[in-house]
């Protein structure tokens, strides 16, 4: 058994972490390396909740983890990579508002208004100290994400964004082990469809309309897959 | 037992359209599905003691509000697909629809309407939350089917908007949460004991998580400053869509906003509530109102509109009694069934014109005298001339404001002078233009479909009946959502 107290501590390492990669996000211009740092990010989350379980014992966080591992650390960075290929955006050179030094002062300046915000409102409740923090990280996270859909230009930078503010929300949620399971799993599978469809649309802005409908419509990838299936027994034939 | 129902019509009906291959079945099964969920919001009323709570956790429930909503849905899904017959024939035969999309457009158009059924039915708020982010993906969906480059770029728009502002709506959640897990000993989000306990809630983490959720909900719906996706979501959208956008999708935004009013109703915060849902409501109407003036585009006009009826909404939800809420649950339907109304007459003008835009709409009394009644009728119900439904709901709220406060009257009522002069201007415009001998041969004359005819003939009908004549029966329902949501 680890020291809860050790445990508490791990968890503020990487929490800190997570915000650290959430400032790299801000500044990269490569998109590839954004896709590989969101990954990132989401693989700490996917930390943050196990550790969270060794304290807590809630299996319900354990298969949080799992399907953060599986979903946002795996499926949609891979996704998205095919796509950015596809497309063949390398960098995103163009920053709407802000520099990307501004933006991080920016972000230093929300996280304190955040911090403080909290402190206000949710200060009579007496909360334990990881979980203040975890809050105004989270908080401060989608406002950040928010930032870089408000600073950038290109939607794939964008979708990366989005999936920020999801992290923030997310991280945020996993301190509350007492919502229930089936509820959590539906808003990270609802949260997974939206950056699915985000990301088919943002196929769709830089391709032709047959291909993007090809993307989008899954009966149309059924009948294509049906009459290649039938196509290749006729040559067997 | 009802929900029950409800999930098993809706999975036959979507499992039939999965199965099925003509246009003809798809439309006819997506018909058959909302009269079916009308058919049970109809009984659920009449015989089903309400409130109802279902699954040992009281996830999901039925009460008075939610089975009026529902009702709505059902109807405007039900005269949506009845139009989409021919509409989308149209689209396929004119090669803005791909026949291969066909599926997928039925399939979403389904499942939208049972995620916003289902949304009006959930007790616990983070599956309401859940079924609203599922109405704004399939509602996207509905949105690219079309073959248009320019609608991947609006539902684009629409997406990032409605979700990263849901997202804060989800934030005030986990902040629900855990105010009633320090206050009440076990943490809930369900809707029945968050109105029980209110009273005992900090008012202060109440206002800010309020303030959390109400940015979500003010973007679903179409609130400035959360606006900006909507005029052209609704414009690029297949005209049965964006009526059903704009009576059924954002009202599911709005009725969010009332539900968690309720609740905050109960409180100290009450006040400030108020004032700040009557400056975003005024806000709304403003920016609404003078946009419209400059619109060439009709379906963006039609949208605008929108804009400025869910600004009253709030606005009149901001004003705190129960008469007002009265006349916005009033308001949410009149404006639904006369939005549908101007959409449908759009609809039918584009498949005329091939365009929106007032230059291109010539001799359209001639060619097309039923879009253009639908057009004339419906602006004239939608600014709140009598005798249609409108008009009540909107003197009774205009009221309401004046007993506020004048200034408060004086400056909706020009508002909504604006509002009205645009559509004035722009059907003056319209149908003062002569298309000149030459250019008449050469267009040739859309023959309307009956589904089409149809669904306008009776909306106009609907909303004609509703504004004489005031059925005791709706009253009563609404007196009882009023006193259910708490609202003395």
């Amino acid at each position: 058994m680890i020291a809860p107290a050790l445990l508490d501590n791990l968890i503020k390492v990487l929490i800190n972490l997570i915000l650290a990669t959430a400032a790299i996000i801000i500044v990269k211009r490569d998109v590839l390396s954004l896709v590989s740092t969101y990954s990132i990010q989401s693989l700490l989350l996917v930390f943050v909740a196990s550790v969270l379980y060794m304290e807590n014992a809630n299996v319900m966080l354990l298969y949080l983890a799992l399907l953060t591992l599986v979903s946002k650390a795996m499926i949609i960075p891979h996704f998205m990579e095919r796509i950015q290929k596809k497309l063949n955006i390398k960098r995103d050179v163009e920053f709407h508002y802000l520099s990307p030094t501004s933006a991080l002062f920016a972000s230093v300046f929300i996280i304190l208004v955040v911090y403080f915000f909290l402190f206000r409102i949710l200060g009579e409740l007496s909360l334990s100290n990881v979980f203040f923090l975890g809050a105004t990280v989270g908080v401060s996270l989608t406002f950040m994400g928010m930032l870089i859909i408000f600073s950038r230009k290109q939607t794939i930078t964008n979708i990366v964004g989005y999936l920020t503010m999801e992290n923030g929300v997310l991280l945020f949620g996993l301190f509350l082990t007492e919502l229930p399971l089936i509820i959590e799993a539906l808003i990270v599978i609802d949260l997974i469809m939206l950056t699915l469809l985000a990301t088919i649309l943002a196929f769709g802005i830089n391709s032709s309309i047959e291909e993007f409908h090809a993307r989008l419509n899954p009966f149309k990838r059924f009948a294509a897959f049906k009459s290649r299936l039938l196509n290749n027994e006729g040559e067997d034939e | 037992m009802i929900l029950s129902i409800y999930a098993i019509v809706g999975f036959v009906a979507l499992l039939l359209i999965l199965l099925c291959r003509s246009h003809r079945s798809m439309n006819a099964l997506s018909t058959v599905h909302s009269l079916a969920y009308f058919t049970l919001a109809l009984y659920t009323l009449l015989y089903v003691r309400l409130p109802s709570f279902y699954l040992q956790d009281r996830y999901f429930f039925i009460d008075h509000l939610g089975i009026y909503e529902a009702l709505i849905a059902a109807v405007l899904f039900f005269f949506a697909s009845v139009y989409s017959k021919g509409y989308v024939e149209g689209l396929i035969n004119i090669g803005e629809l791909d026949r291969g999309n066909l599926k997928l457009f039925y399939v979403a158009f389904n499942l939208l309407l049972i995620s916003v059924t289902y949304s009006f039915f959930s007790n616990n708020l983070a599956l309401f939350w859940i079924f609203a982010e599922l109405t704004t993906v399939f509602s996207a969906v509905l949105i690219v089917t079309l073959n248009a480059k320019k609608n991947i770029g609006a539902a684009l728009k629409y997406v990032f908007m409605a979700s990263t502002s849901m997202l804060f709506s989800f934030i005030g959640l986990i902040f629900l949460f855990t105010l009633t897990e320090h206050a009440l000993g076990a943490g809930t989000l369900n809707w029945d004991l968050l109105m029980l306990n209110a009273a005992q809630l900090s008012p202060t983490i109440l206002l800010a998580s309020f303030v959390f959720i109400f940015i979500g909900m003010a973007a679903k719906s179409g609130i400035v400053p959360f606006h900006a996706w909507l005029p052209t979501a609704y414009a690029k959208a297949p005209s049965a869509i964006s009526a059903i956008l704009s009576g059924s999708v954002s009202s599911v935004g709005v009725y969010g906003i009332i539900r968690a009013y309720a609740i905050l109703h109960q409180t100290a915060a009450a006040g400030r509530i108020s004032t700040l849902l009557i400056v975003f409501g005024l806000a709304s109407i403003a920016v609404a109102a003078f946009s419209m003036l400059s619109q060439i585009n009709l379906k963006k006009l039609i949208a605008f509109s929108s804009i400025e009826n869910t600004g009253l909404m709030i606005l009149g939800i901001g004003l705190g009694t129960p008469v007002a809420l009265f006349w916005v649950l009033f308001h949410k339907l009149a404006h639904a069934l006369t939005k549908a109304v101007l959409f449908f007459s759009g609809g039918i003008m584009h498949r005329q014109y091939g365009s929106m835009h007032a230059e291109e709409i010539k001799d359209a009394l001639e060619l097309q005298p039923l879009a253009s009644w639908g057009l004339i009728l419906g602006a004239a119900a939608i600014i709140g001339m009598p005798p249609f439904a409108i008009f009540v709901s909107k003197l009774f709220l205009l009221l309401q404001a004046a007993k506020l406060s004048p200034v408060l009257l004086f400056v909706v009522l020009a508002l909504l002078l604006v509002a009205a002069g645009a559509f004035a201007m722009f059907l003056s415009r319209v149908f003062a233009q002569d298309g000149g001998n030459n250019n008449n041969k050469k267009i040739e004359k859309y023959i309307v479909p009956d589904g089409m005819t149809f669904s306008i003939v009776a909306l106009i009908v609907i909303i004609f009946v509703l504004g004489i004549f005031f059925p005791q029966y709706l009253s009563d329902l609404l007196n009882n959502i009023v006193a259910e949501l708490g609202i003395k």
